[in-house]
């Protein structure tokens, strides 16, 4: 049995947010343990009963993996494409149940954060008090399970893309009072939302196409037993539409992986900024909707990848027209959102392989791209974009420059005692300004062997889960945090927490079916 | 793993079948029987399908080999290398792969194929636009693929030996119809650019019952932003079933969609596409045999409003 480690990272101004199973801890910039929310149990308890996990399946296809039954009778939704066929089955997915929070995000101004946890297809917003207290102000159990979300610039609204390809606009602060002015509350963008569908009652042959007497009170059958189980359909969809403000913005029919919202300026008025809502799935698309109120129109897709996408990075400011897509493939891709233009590529997979032990590796997943914002300052106090990424598994983290010409160059690995799972940059209050460096602050999964194997000896547990990376140039010197409060999580099975953490690479799919 | 015997065994039989007809001068229409599948192919699955990771690098020379282009090769800067230095490492190569152009685009797409029925009535009413049917099933597939060689060879025989009984069919014939096996509610966009088809058949499409199949129904909200992106302003969708609960929910969906507006009936019924839409497909002529109603509804893509 293993602890959980930090796996979600969420820097506020000076306060950091730190996910380890399903806690949100919060620490001061000198990342002295400040508060801990937790995941309610009694709500554990009551989301993950088997039968509300079997009801609420609307689309029992859905992308990816094939809906199937494992032996306690349950549906096994969360796993993906790694997991398919007869081996598949024999996978009880427990991680299915325990409650694990699988993304935070936060405002811009740090006043609120927003957290999705996966096994109950909830969006939980909290109010940050900017001290490191947070208050829990909504939990809102999406149709189907999100798989990451952003905002709006405005921050008033949260963008909810799900493992069925739909994305969801909700109010960050849901109208309680019910408002006759604003819009009611399954008001799609498009309109017609899948909760709205109707129920056809006809079954497939009609009288005119069976003769014989016996087909026919078969049909009659049919058409009985198919109103039944559309009236009970009808009722159960009835009972899992959502009761809060959510809109339908667009849909692909694939599992989403990434959503970033992007900006230019409007076509008609060069003076105006516009909203884009940028979107990838399992089947190697990145697509360009326009924001709200006009996201049914789809600007253009970036298209090349040629393995799922599974991290969407737009490059920061004065750039913001580059957007960075990784994910299955062995190269990062640089694009021209708003023209689909591919503009470079940056091989990944060829500098894994000379990480310490990563030698035979033949193939990636991406699952961070983090780009330095503008005032990054390095070491040696010039200013550049610098672009860290994380590859599922990979003891290191692998640092890249984003140059004026749009190309992406890698400059170096940094070898980590474990595989990092997130990464933000702690930025000291008082040295914004003219910061002669800033820190990085790395998650991660101290079980692996890494390239150190001194941790491993002593606390077992999380003492090299969260590490303190200060810089002189291209060198990086990582720093364990200490006294990190333990998780209030059980421990967990080494294989299930692997489950868990290192979902990415699930996402490929399978060549050989046969 | 009891029924991989028979199921080899049909299946060689097929493909015996198949050969054959293929070597024998491919004049002889194919029989339904030797293709026939499963009613139902799962669109969310991951298959085994072959699309272009964009739509610049799909070849289309097999499927229309008439109009291709017979050009000197050349680099063309599609997507030009801002490294101007060696684009041959694998890693930093941007424009890998280069197929031979057409001297023009596939303009109408027909999904969900079927045997292709609408294709082949079509073809020579529209002979100077290219056509392409999207089929999810390989058999089904394949049965159209013969089919349009067989006719093709056959125009062509035609052509050469004119006989008094019957005016021999223009040269060239069928020559801009084609099909492929592809899941057309994911891969559109691989397949097609912004705005480059005028129009899209959806022709009895399969009905999906029940409420919690409704995302597997080829006409949604969502995915009707994937059709208006293929097609340019002022083309059409056209829709035929003969579920009347589907034709409300198609109409409903459409109207519903800023991005179009229906049709009205006059135009419609003018269309001599619609007849042909009406009569042609296999499934049409099935209703018909049933004495079945079917039901029409066309659709006109808007012009985006400003952004
Ligand atoms: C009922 S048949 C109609 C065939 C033909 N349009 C006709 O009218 O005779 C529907 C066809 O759509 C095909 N189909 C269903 N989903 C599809 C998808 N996602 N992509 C391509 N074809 C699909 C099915 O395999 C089937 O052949």
């Amino acid at each position: 049995m293993v602890a959980f480690p930090y796996h979600l990272l969420k820097v506020c101004g000076g306060i950091v947010f730190a996910a380890q199973g399903s806690d949100i801890h919060s620490f001061n910039s000198r990342l002295e343990h400040v508060s801990t929310w937790k995941y309610p149990q009694q709500h554990a308890a009551e989301s993950t009963g088997p039968a509300e996990e079997a009801q609420d399946s609307p689309a029992p296809e859905g992308p990816p993996a094939k809906r199937r039954k494992v032996e306690d009778g349950k549906d096994d939704a969360a796993s993906n494409g790694q997991a398919k066929g007869k081996k598949a089955a024999q996978y009880d997915n427990p991680a299915n149940e325990r409650p694990f929070l699988q993304g935070l995000y936060a405002t811009t101004d740090g006043r609120y954060l927003v957290a999705i946890t996966g096994c109950d297809k909830t969006i939980w917003v909290f109010e940050h008090d900017g001290a490191g207290h947070l208050k829990e102000l909504s939990r809102r159990a999406m149709p189907k399970r999100p798989c990451a979300l952003t905002l709006t610039r405005d921050n008033r609204t949260i963008l909810s893309a799900d493992k069925f390809g739909d994305v969801y606009a909700l109010p960050l602060i849901p109208t309680t009072t019910p408002d006759t002015s604003s819009p009611a509350p399954t008001t799609p963008a498009i309109p017609l939302s899948r909760s709205e569908t109707p129920i056809i009652l006809r079954p497939e042959a009609n009288e005119l196409t069976v003769h014989t007497k016996r087909n026919l009170r078969a049909l009659e059958n049919q058409k009985i037993s198919l109103e039944r189980k559309a009236a009970r359909e009808a009722e159960q969809q009835e009972q899992n539409r959502p009761k809060f403000e959510h809109t339908l913005l667009l849909g692909h029919v694939s599992m989403l992986t990434a959503i970033c919202v992007g900006v230019a300026p409007s076509s008609s008025n060069p003076s105006t900024m516009r909203e884009y809502i940028i979107t990838s799935d399992r089947d190697e698309h990145i697509r360009v909707s326009r924001g709200v109120p006009q996201t049914h129109v789809i600007e253009g897709f970036c298209l090349g990848h040629e393995d799922f996408v599974s991290r969407l990075c737009i490059a920061p400011g004065g750039k913001e027209e580059l957007l960075i897509a990784g994910g299955g493939d062995d190269d990062l891709l640089v694009w021209d959102w708003r023209s689909g233009r591919l503009l470079a590529r940056a091989p990944v997979l060829e500098h894994v392989k000379r990480v310490k032990g990563m030698e035979e590796v033949n193939k990636v997943a991406v699952t961070r791209v983090f780009a330095t914002p503008k005032w990054w300052i390095t070491g040696n106090g010039t200013v550049r974009t610098v672009v860290f990424v994380v590859v599922e598994r990979v003891p290191a983290l692998l640092l890249y420059e984003l140059w004026h010409d749009n190309t992406l160059s890698h400059r170096c690995n940094i070898p980590l005692p474990g595989n990092p799972l997130d990464l933000d940059l702690l930025v000291d209050e008082d040295l914004v300004q003219g910061s002669t460096s800033c820190r990085l602050l790395v998650a991660l999964d101290p079980t692996q062997k890494g390239s150190s194997a001194t941790t491993e000896s002593e606390d077992p547990g999380c003492t090299t889960s969260l590490m303190v990376m200060a810089n002189t140039g291209d060198e990086w010197k990582p720093a364990p945090v200490e006294n990190l409060p333990t998780s209030s999580s059980a421990d967990i099975g080494e294989a299930e927490l692997h489950k868990l953490l290192y979902t990415t690479e699930g996402l490929r799919k399978l060549t050989d079916f046969e | 793993m009891g029924g991989d015997k028979i199921k080899k065994d049909r299946r060689q039989k097929r493909e015996d079948y198949r050969r054959a007809i293929r070597q024998d001068g491919v004049s002889e229409l194919p029989r339904k029987k030797f293709y026939r599948q499963r009613a139902h192919a799962n669109p969310f699955s991951d298959h085994q399908l072959i699309y272009p990771p964009h739509p610049d690098q799909m070849d289309w020379s097999s499927l229309f080999p008439d109009y291709v282009v017979h050009e000197e090769p050349q680099q063309p800067q599609q997507q030009p290398n801002p490294s101007a230095a060696a684009p041959s490492s694998p890693g930093t190569d941007l424009a890998p792969f280069q197929p031979k152009r057409l001297s023009k685009d596939v303009e109408i797409a027909d999904i969900g194929c079927g045997f292709g029925g609408l294709l082949v009535a079509l073809a020579p009413t529209l002979p100077d636009t290219l056509m392409l049917g999207l089929e999810i099933r390989v058999s089904v597939t394949q049965f159209v693929e013969d089919r349009i060689q067989a006719l093709r060879t056959q125009a062509r025989r035609a052509a050469e030996t004119p006989s008094d009984s019957s005016p021999p069919p223009a040269p060239g014939m069928y020559r801009n119809v084609g099909v492929l096996r592809a899941n057309a509610m994911k891969f559109l966009p691989n397949f097609f650019r912004k705005g480059q088809l005028s129009k899209i058949f959806i022709c009895f499409p399969d009905p999906h019952f029940k409420a919690r199949k409704h995302k597997q129904r080829i006409v949604s909200a969502t995915l009707n932003s994937e059709y208006a992106y293929v097609l340019r302003p002022g083309g059409i969708v056209y829709t035929i079933t003969d579920v009347p609960d589907l034709h409300e929910w198609m109409v409903r969906h459409f109207e519903a969609h800023p991005s179009f507006e229906r049709v009205s009936e006059e135009e419609q019924e003018s269309d001599p596409s619609v007849a042909i839409m009406r009569t042609e497909t296999e499934e049409g002529k099935k209703v018909e045999r049933n004495k079945g109603q079917k039901h029409v509804a066309l659709f006109r893509r808007l012009e985006d409003p400003e952004w």
